[in-house]
């Protein structure tokens, strides 16, 4: 497949539409991404994976920038999928996160790519990984994913990435009562941003609010330590300790194979999802072509059966087609 | 109270019921600004006023009815066109013409590099040096820009912000260099940032230093120039940027707040600058609307500097500049614009303003001709001498009417005034973006109303002429410009005493880092010959440049036309899309070179969201080629560029020789909206610009081209 070399040789309009495939909801684009994929999952790159979650306007796409500045400085290449969620009311999206990272955007060593969340789940839109799957081939070192997942770490962490980050802003810390098992528990880092001016005072306290909630989690000899950090994003200042801490991370993590492990349990999560989804869709089709739902559904509302009797035959119907 | 009741009103409102068979308690209308106008006005309306005094005399406080006791019997107003194009030569011979014709003030308007802090060999600005102001890169070129004209004599406006430093420096440089000393300079410096970071967008470096080097300016001047306006406070660009009256009004005086504490923080006494604290007001189409807002204007500043603590009685006296709506004029029909402009102009005298431009009818095609800027300046002329106007102070005082409205959009205004304050000031606002994003929520408003024909637009949305006229147009060649001053800052480089421009810049830079008065040390490297670009790079080696981050509103639009039939077959089509290709419609919309008019590109930005593309939204100031390299990496179906400020026949080949660069078999879609004389069509369409889309362009029947034209492009391609 032509398109492989060419993804492989870094040519950006190929991996951009690659990416597309990837993305596209069309039956028969899927088919061929399923095949892109299998091809280039024989081309690993040497990537290493990143997710950047956290809510709206605490900088995250900022954060990217200022830390991707200072790596794309240092001949870093560096690939970011940039997820901005869709209207709920319309399905369009305004994507400006690339509004945020003006001077990265700039360089010939970073290819950034910004999705539409078209409303899917956890913070993550349809063909993130299959993306991501293509920046590594494409032979990019870092893959950053930018997702407003707030709650949904756990999809994300187990999915998609090598290293899981929060970032959060000041003040932050209060709101830990309530969702610290879900955060504390996926993320292995945590980046308190906006550590400046004014706010300074306010990202400490919250930092240590973080140390403290992750201080009950047991030390174990397979997994790297979660980290609290303190950055700020529009000052540039904090930045060395994120990359050291991300790569004593997953040199920690690679020698004790936690690294290997996730990515394996990652990839059988995978096959459980496709699996999940062709079974689903051909289950739709039928729900579609034998129409037995609004027959016994009106005589459901016509008194003549029972719903629950109803629904027992729908289900034995479909599943003896 | 009373008087509504009485016997008359009863009878007048069966009267009014019967004649309109309309319910007099639903009769009012709506403006923009959420107030209600009723179609008859009494004494009861200007009973019990919160701010506004219905014994007060002009030249008295609250001065609702002007800050001088005689106004225009005494000295009509000052007849002050903003023009500036081209190299200096040029524009001073433009000067000179329109000063013998009449015109009685000056107005620079500078080019956008050197707004932004750019010399003219500046790569960056390739396609900007010239166009749509006059490029002034040194000393040299300001010098040029007064030939002939007396500097003790002429009161001089200079529109300038982001690049204050060095333009300021070299205007009392130049004046020094003609034997005028800088305490008898008259005139007015705009220096007002925080307006740029909400509307303009001419700021180089990040709010807080920016605040600095205004307070800079106002201490210097106020001890130096005695005779200079240290600052005009302007609301003029968030009228044009959208925003309605309420929001002007509240907003400049908010920004006026945070300028009198920038000054008191250098520890001047408030009595020592205020006096030469001046407003600048736009004046558009709702004609009684603005002269109240005059009238507010005064009254609330009277009491905002009452507050500060100030004693003299010209610290509270709001004076100001104003300028007819630019925004309200079109490029449909545009004989039409000489008629608003007219109005306008006329509502701006009722509201007593000290000095006034009026906007040429070829506003939405270009520059303005020599013979459109006679027409407009004859306009103030005819008002002048011919109507009667200046014969009488503030004719509609006592006017239930215009009082009552002076008084309620004075209340509304206080309401968000005081909401600022409570945040921490207009500083702090307009860092978190939120003043933006109302008047950009305004904006997309009064888009939707003419879009759905609710508000009628002569000529565009109603009423339309089957025979557009065929105007002239000022053509500027800015690379003949460029090369013309590149010759010239290099002869300057060349003569210069280069280590007496390496040491006043190294002092400059120590002065910003121990954070002493910058005026004097720009004034120095100035006098050295040092370039305006020089100047300014010296100080973002200390500040860094300064990068918006916007937001985006959201459903505005789209809310205004459930529903509607037009409306509902672009989103009908934008899903059919999506079922076909597996996505939406993708298009990202930018900003090329140094144009910061972005009120355009977010409203259809918005507005196409809102009918379900999806928009990639690119940053201000960005390259052919960052453009190219963003729409390649998010694979879009289309580029749509907007472009008002005349870059478009560098900026636009520029664009497409980069896409083809990075992908020799590029498919996407290139189109261009903003202002593009007709003249320039075809150069466009030759470079492979598939749709233009001009002023006063229906965003729905655009949205439609648009989508049309991409799905062309991918059945052609399969
Ligand atoms: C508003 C305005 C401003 C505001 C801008 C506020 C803002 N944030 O945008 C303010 C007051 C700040 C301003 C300042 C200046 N302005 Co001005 N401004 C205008 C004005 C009056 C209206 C523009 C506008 O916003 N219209 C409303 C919007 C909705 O319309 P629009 O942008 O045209 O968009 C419509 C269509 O064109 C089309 N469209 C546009 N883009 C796109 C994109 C896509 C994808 C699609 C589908 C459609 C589309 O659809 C839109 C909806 O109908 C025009 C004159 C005019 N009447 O057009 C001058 C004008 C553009 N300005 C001009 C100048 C010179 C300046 C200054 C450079 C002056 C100076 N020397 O200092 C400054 C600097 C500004 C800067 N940083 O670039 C000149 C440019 C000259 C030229 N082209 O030859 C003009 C033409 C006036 C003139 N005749 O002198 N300005
Ligand atoms: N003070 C401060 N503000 C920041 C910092 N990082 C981002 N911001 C601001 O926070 C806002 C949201 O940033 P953005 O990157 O868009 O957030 P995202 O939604 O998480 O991607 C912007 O106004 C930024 O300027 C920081 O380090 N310090
Ligand atoms: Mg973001």
């Amino acid at each position: 497949m032509q398109l492989v070399e060419k993804i492989v040789k870094g040519e950006r309009a190929a991996i951009a539409k690659a990416i597309t495939l990837v993305e596209s909801s069309r039956e028969n684009d899927k088919k061929e991404s399923r095949r892109l994929i299998s091809e280039l999952l024989n081309k690993p790159g040497k990537s290493i994976r990143i997710g950047f979650s956290g809510p709206p306007g605490v900088g995250k796409s900022t954060f990217i920038e200022s830390f991707g500045r200072y790596l794309v400085e240092k001949n870093y290449k560096l690939g970011i999928l940039a997820i901005d969620p869709s209207s709920q009311i319309t399905g369009g999206s305004i994507l400006g996160d690339k509004t945020r990272m003006i001077e990265i955007s700039k360089n010939p060593n970073t290819f950034i790519r910004s999705t539409p969340s078209r409303g899917s789940l956890g913070g993550i839109s349809l063909g993130t990984r299959e993306a991501s799957i293509i920046l590594d081939a494409a032979g990019y070192d870092f893959i950053f994913i930018e997702t407003v997942g707030v709650g949904q770490s756990e999809t994300m962490a187990t999915n998609l990435v090598d290293i899981f980050s929060l970032i959060v802003g000041p003040g932050s810390g209060d709101e830990l009562q309530g969702i610290k098992k879900g955060i504390t528990e996926y993320a292995d880092i945590f980046i308190v941003n906006k550590n400046d001016g004014d706010l300074k005072s306010e990202a400490s306290k919250t930092a240590s609010d973080y140390k403290s909630a992750i201080s009950y989690y047991k030390k174990s000899s397979d997994v790297a330590d979660k980290e609290v950090l303190l950055v700020s994003a529009i000052e540039q200042t904090g930045m060395e300790k994120v990359i050291e801490t991300i790569q004593n991370i997953v040199s920690q993590n690679k020698k004790n194979k936690n690294f290997d492990e996730r990515r394996a349990k990652q990839f059988t999560y995978w096959i459980e999802e496709e699996v999940r989804e062709i079974i689903q869709f051909s289950i739709q089709n039928k729900i579609k072509e034998d129409g037995s739902i609004s027959k016994f559904s009106q005589r459901v509302l016509d008194g003549e059966i029972q719903m629950f009797d109803a629904i027992e035959a729908i289900t034995q119907n479909l599943q003896n087609k | 109270m009373k008087i509504k009741n009485s016997e008359n009103y009863i009878k007048w409102q069966k009267s009014f019921e019967r004649e309109t068979k309309i319910d007099l308690s639903e009769a009012s209308s709506e403006t923009d600004e959420g107030i209600k106008i009723k179609p008859v006005y009494t004494k009861a309306d200007i009973e019990n006023l919160s701010f506004v005094d219905n014994d007060s005399l002009p030249g008295q406080l609250p001065y609702t009815r002007g800050p001088k006791a005689s106004m225009y019997t005494n000295r009509p107003w000052t007849i002050r066109q903003y023009a500036g194009f081209s190299t200096a030569e040029e524009s001073n011979e433009f000067y000179k013409k329109n000063l013998k014709s009449g015109q009685k003030g000056l107005s620079v308007a500078f080019d956008l590099p050197t707004h932004r802090g750019y010399d003219s060999d500046d790569d960056l600005v390739m396609g900007d040096v010239g166009k749509a102001g006059v490029a002034i890169d040194t000393v040299e070129d300001m010098k040029i820009l007064f030939n002939d004209i007396p500097l003790d004599e002429m009161s001089v406006s200079m529109t300038m912000n982001g690049a204050v430093l060095p333009v300021l420096s070299s205007f009392v440089v130049a004046g020094e260099e003609q034997n005028v000393n800088k305490n008898l300079l008259s005139g007015t410096i705009q220096n007002d940032i925080l307006k740029e970071f909400m509307v303009r967008n001419t700021y180089i470096y990040p709010p807080d230093p920016s605040m600095k080097i205004v307070a800079d300016i106002i201490e210097f001047t106020s001890k130096e120039m005695p005779k200079f306006n240290s600052i005009s406070i302007s609301g003029y660009h968030m009228q044009e940027a959208g925003a309605d009256n309420v929001l002007e009004l509240a907003y400049t005086l908010a920004d006026g707040m945070e300028y009198v504490r920038a000054a008191l923080s250098k520890g001047l006494d408030i009595d020592d600058f205020a006096p030469r604290l001046s407003f600048f007001f736009a004046i558009g189409t709702d004609f009684f609307m603005e002269i109240a807002k005059l009238r507010a204007a005064r009254t609330l500043w009277y009491k905002i500097m009452k507050d500060f603590g100030a004693k003299d009685e010209r610290s509270m006296i709001l004076r100001t500049h104003c300028q007819t709506s630019g925004v309200s004029l079109t490029e449909k029909d545009p004989y039409n614009n000489i008629i608003r402009t007219s109005y306008e102009a006329l509502s701006a005298i009722l509201g007593g303003t000290q000095s006034l431009h009026t906007n040429s009818f070829d506003e939405a095609i270009a520059l303005p001709t020599d013979e459109s800027a006679r027409i407009a300046r004859n306009t103030q002329l005819i008002l002048q001498n011919e109507t009667g106007v200046t014969n009488t102070i503030d004719p509609l005082a006592g006017s239930y009417f215009i009082e009552s409205l002076t008084d309620e959009l004075s209340k509304k205004a206080w309401e968000i005034i005081e909401e600022i304050e409570s945040l921490g000031g207009m500083t702090k606002a307009v860092k978190a973006g939120v003043p933006k994003l109302k008047i950009e929520e305004s904006a997309t408003k009064k888009q939707a109303k003419v879009d759905s024909g609710s508000r009628v637009v002569v000529g565009v949305n109603k009423f339309k002429n089957p025979k557009e006229p065929k105007v002239d147009v000022r053509v500027i060649d800015n690379n003949r410009v460029r090369e013309d001053q590149i010759k010239k800052i290099n002869d300057i480089k060349a003569s210069r005493d280069q280590k007496a421009v390496d040491e006043s810049l190294a002092k400059l830079v120590a002065a910003a880092k121990e954070d002493s008065n910058l005026l004097a040390c720009s004034i120095d490297a100035i006098k050295n010959r040092a370039t305006v670009g020089e100047v300014s790079k010296a100080l973002e080696q200390v500040y860094g440049r300064h990068f918006a981050t916007s937001l985006s509103v959201s459903g505005v639009y789209g809310k205004h036309f459930e529903g509607n039939k037009d409306y509902m077959n672009v989103a009908k089509k934008v899903n059919t899309f999506e079922e076909e290709n597996g996505r939406r419609p993708r298009v990202l919309i930018v900003k090329m070179g140094q144009d910061g008019h972005d009120r355009g590109a977010k409203i259809v930005a918005t507005s196409f969201a809102d009918m379900g593309f999806d928009v990639d939204m690119g940053p201000l100031f960005q390259s052919p080629k960052d453009v190219a390299k963003d729409a390649i990496e998010n694979d879009v179906h289309a580029i749509g560029v907007s472009t008002l400020a005349a870059g478009h026949k560098t900026l636009v080949p520029e664009l497409m020789k980069s896409l083809k660069k990075i992908d020799p078999n590029s498919k996407i879609v290139v189109f261009v909206g903003g202002v593009i004389p007709e003249q320039d069509y075809d150069f466009l369409y030759e470079n492979n610009i598939s749709a233009i889309f001009g002023p006063g362009s229906n965003i729905i029947e655009s949205a439609e081209t648009v989508i049309d034209l991409i799905s062309d492009k991918i059945h052609k391609n399969n």
